[in-house]
């Protein structure tokens, strides 16, 4: 059965380091002298006393010591991500910003999911701290909350293999390092880096210090929170747009391979791989697709089709959810076409959402064997994804998620419907929590209107943003009965 | 010459025959004392019962003092460690069988030569090698390249639509670009000489030059037989999957293979070109929905070599134009020979031929054991005052069933006639029938 006493301490743990990442931000108010510093006390604050309740319930001999199984794996990471979520959302309701906890819960959530969906009305005038907090959140939860912090920390010593099987992105993994906290790190850095050259680039493209760093933690993230109520069209530069749209591009593609390029210059890893490859294709038909139809059916020139094509393509397949204009307001086709590129995600062992390319690029070579096989029954036709046969076992686990990702989308599409949304935004309002992009589609905006949706609503929304992000099974895993059977 | 063969395999055994019918000295170890039984009564050589692979069994082998020590055993990892431990009891030179494409390539050769071993061979790539030779050309049965591919030499199978039929060979004219080495006829291997001819059925060989080519093919009535695209081999074996690796990009190829589990090891060893399916290559009507009418080439390449031949057969009644089959019983080689089998590829024979040429006295760098003819082609350096050089080719009284194909001088072929004179320093194709080699040495040295 469950191990509790580990359980606990780990999550007594992660609290605490929620705890300190809290009063960290808390330095912001104070150098800002603003009036949220009280609600990071608090946070900090609330955090640590439940963090230190957990670890000495942890300590307890009342509960069996034992090694940790899989199935604690799945219960610490999918209670921590809650846990961070409650938590993380304290400063914005304490301080009053977000004065309802419903809607202060889903922020936080939108944050580490990096759905980038915001519910704040006016962000302007939410106070710097905040918004550091806002978008530190996607960058904690762009890696995952627990890869971020046991590779930064590693502090248990036990568990890192199966705390990382429960959180990872994409059905294979890409080993750099025998040891899995040492490849972490590895990862760490190259995140880092990556965070670090954006809000560089961003600055030098004329954008504010404290505007530069949250667009490059959001963008590093994936996540899509910007600092302005425009999004980055309120930065009317087309500098800054090429900067995000080649960080989106960037933080997309595996960061093993990116390891791989970085640290050890072997280009031809990265150029060689059948899902980076597929990666660029989807985004370059994708592209071309809505660049010429903005030539021809809107009052665009030909370089502003082609910069608005690439920026929202590449925002919505790596799910991050900038808008550097409304793209409603653009022909249904087109946007319908944006729609289409809601399910399908990055490059797996990114920090993207959705289906990711890997799955697509499976799902695709299996439809096409399927066509194989009725001219030649007798054959046998294997996926290969970089020249090595995937395990039928594999390909089964892909086929499972598509199908239970598109049963998700569509029990999503009929709840919106249910509590009074319009057809074409509930449709896209499920996928995009689904595959944590944050926009949506319809006759009313890109940006999903929160304020007039019911609390259940926004409670619905957070779970669907949660099991998207888990990839679907860890979530789903945990509410069957089978998982909490003895054995 | 004393030579230690360690494994009585397939290999083994063949090349254990081949060099005691030359008088050297073969011993054979192995740990089996059945596959030893039977050499021991009927073959001069001396069998040892022991492990190749302990040190007691290598002594007792005289491995110490070996010329040339062989490891054919099935496992690759066992003749690694034979032939190293051969040489650290003294052997003069080394050779194990692999089954490993990474150990070959020549920027390894280094390291496996510093461990002892002196040459790796690998009977499945080489089989392979002439699968593909066989259907990039496919109207050729059999196709060797000397001095690095100046001279070719091939064999082909004359119909009666060749134009060079039932003429003695010196009325064919003078300065032919080719030169006939040998002919085979119903089983016999005659090397000719001027007053013979050439009939509808028999297999004949050229010497030549690639340039050549077309001529040859013209004459010998081979112009309207399509090049081969589609490829369909029976039996997913390790020839198989070298021969899909091997393959140019412009064949498409399906294996088909009747054991399940092996086709799905076969996916993950070949590319996405090459089409797996799960199924017996006898059945006709499969081998009709995978296209048979439409394929060129068939290649049966199961362990049975009746199940070859046999499938070879059933395609040509389709209308395959090439048919390659596995024959590992030699017995049945000359019978699939009769039954008009393109090519017959017997790896212990491309195996064995390959370490005979090894341990040749004389300067040969290549020596090529010819499966339908008893014959073998060698190349050899002619050396200042050689016999051979004395005067012209047609008046040396070279033994009869030796005949020189051609020659490379300051690197460009000629092909040898009656008036050619060869010169020191030439390196020379001789074709002579089996076991000869080492008698017509003394005319080069």
């Amino acid at each position: 059965m469950i191990n509790v006493r580990i359980i606990h301490r780990i999550l007594g743990v992660l609290l605490l380091i929620e705890s300190g990442i809290l009063l960290l931000c808390a330095l912001i108010p104070v150098f800002y002298s603003e009036d949220d510093l009280f609600g990071f006390i608090m946070g900090a604050l609330t955090s640590a006393c439940v963090g230190m309740t957990a670890l000495y319930i942890g300590k307890s001999t009342k509960h069996k010591e034992g090694a940790m199984t899989r199935r604690d794996g799945y219960i610490v990471v999918a209670i921590s991500w809650v846990l961070f979520s409650i938590f993380g959302s304290l400063p914005y309701y304490i301080s009053g910003y977000i004065p309802s906890f419903t809607d202060a819960f889903f922020e936080t959530m939108s944050g580490f999911t990096t759905t980038g969906a915001t519910i704040i009305q006016d962000v302007e005038v939410i106070p710097h701290g905040l918004l550091f907090w806002r978008s530190l959140t996607q960058w904690i939860g762009g890696l995952g909350i627990v890869f971020f912090t046991v590779a930064v920390l590693p502090i248990f010593g036990v568990g890192e293999v199966q705390l990382f099987a429960a959180e990872a992105i994409g059905p294979t993994r890409y080993k750099l390092h025998p040891r899995i906290s040492v490849s972490g790190r590895w990862i760490i850095s190259i995140y880092l880096l990556i965070t670090v050259l954006c809000a560089v680039s961003l600055r030098l493209c004329g954008m504010g210090v404290f505007d530069s760093v949250n667009h490059a933690l959001t963008t590093a993230a994936t996540g899509g929170f910007s600092t302005k109520n425009a999004s980055i069209a309120y930065f009317g530069s087309h500098a800054v747009e090429y900067v995000i749209t080649f960080f989106m591009f960037m933080s997309g593609i595996n960061y093993g391979l990116l390891f791989f390029v970085i640290f050890r210059f072997q280009i031809r890893k990265l150029i060689e791989d059948t899902q980076f490859k597929w990666y660029l294709l989807l985004l370059f038909i994708f592209t071309a697709i809505v660049a010429i139809s903005l030539f021809i059916s809107t009052s665009y020139d030909a370089s502003a089709s082609v910069r608005n094509a690439l920026f929202h393509v590449t925002a919505i397949i790596t799910t991050t959810g900038f808008t550097s204009t409304d793209y409603t307001l653009w022909p249904p086709f087109i946007w319908m076409i944006l729609g289409l590129c809601f399910y399908f995600g990055a490059c797996a062992g990114s920090t993207t959402g959705g289906m990711k390319t890997i799955r697509i690029a499976v799902l695709f070579k299996s439809m096409r064997n399927e066509f194989n096989r009725i001219l030649h029954p007798n054959a046998i036709l294997p996926v290969r994804i970089n020249g090595k046969v995937i395990p039928t076992s594999t390909r089964q686990s892909v086929l499972t998620f598509s199908i239970f990702f598109f049963a998700l989308v569509f029990v999503g599409w009929f709840f919106y419907l249910a509590i009074g949304i319009d057809i074409a935004e509930a449709y896209g309002i499920s996928l995009s929590c689904l595959s944590n992009i944050g926009l949506t589609i319809g006759d009313h905006g890109c940006n999903i209107p929160w304020s007039d949706m019911p609390a259940i609503g926004k409670w619905f929304s957070t779970f669907l943003m949660l099991v998207g992000r888990l990839e679907v099974f860890s979530v789903l895993l945990i509410i069957t009965p089978s998982f909490w059977k003895h054995n | 010459m004393k030579i230690v063969i360690a494994g009585a395999g397939n290999v083994g055994i063949h090349l254990a025959k081949l060099l005691a019918g030359e008088n050297q000295d073969i011993t054979l170890i192995d740990e089996s004392p059945e596959k030893l039984a039977r050499l021991d009564s009927s073959f001069d050589l001396l069998t040892i019962q022991e492990s190749p692979v302990s040190l007691h069994g290598l002594k007792e082998a005289g491995a110490g003092n070996a010329d040339l020590f062989v490891a054919v055993t099935t496992d690759e990892s066992r003749n690694i460690i034979s032939a190293q431990l051969a040489h650290y009891l003294g052997a003069k030179k080394t050779v194990a069988r692999i089954n490993n494409y990474e150990y070959l390539q020549p920027k390894n050769m280094e390291y496996f030569n510093s461990i002892g071993l002196d040459s790796l061979i690998y009977p499945e790539l080489l089989a392979a090698k002439d699968i593909v030779d066989g259907m990039k050309l496919s109207w050729i049965r059999q196709w060797w390249e000397f001095a690095g591919g100046a001279l070719v030499m091939m064999g082909i199978k004359l119909r009666d639509n060749a134009q060079i039929l039932d003429k003695p060979l010196a009325e064919l004219g003078k300065e032919l670009p080719y030169h006939i080495v040998a002919i085979l006829r119903e089983g016999v291997t005659i090397i000719p000489s001027g007053s013979d001819t050439m009939q509808a059925g028999d297999l004949v060989y050229f010497m030549t030059m690639k340039k050549h080519i077309p001529h040859i093919r013209r004459i010998a009535g081979k112009e309207e037989l399509p090049d081969v695209r589609d490829v369909i081999i029976m039996g997913g074996s390790r020839i198989a999957v070298r021969t899909a690796q091997l393959m140019p990009d412009y064949m498409n190829l399906k294996i088909i293979e009747s054991d399940m589990e092996r086709c799905d090891k076969l996916t993950e060893l070949v590319d996405d070109k090459v089409m797996i399916i799960n199924g017996d290559g006898r059945d006709p009507s499969l081998l009709m929905s995978e296209g048979i009418q439409h394929t060129e080439a068939f290649v049966a390449l199961t362990d049975n070599s009746e199940t070859n031949i046999l499938a070879c057969l059933a395609a040509k009644r389709f209308g395959v134009t090439k048919t390659i089959a596995e024959v590992e019983n030699i017995d049945y080689i000359n019978m699939a020979e009769k039954l008009d089998i393109g090519t017959v590829i017997n790896k212990k024979k491309i195996a064995a031929s390959h370490i005979y040429q090894m341990m040749l006295d004389a300067d040969v760098t290549n020596v090529k054991c010819l499966t339908f003819a008893n014959a073998d082609v060698a190349e050899f350096n002619v050396k200042e005052g050689a016999k051979i050089t004395r005067s012209q080719v047609k008046d040396i009284s070279l033994p009869r069933g030796v005949t020189i194909g051609g020659l490379i001088r300051n690197k460009e072929a000629l092909i040898v006639t009656g008036t050619t004179q060869i010169q020191a320093g030439d390196h020379v194709v001789v074709f002579c029938l089996e076991g000869m080699i080492k008698s017509i040495e003394k005319y080069f040295n």
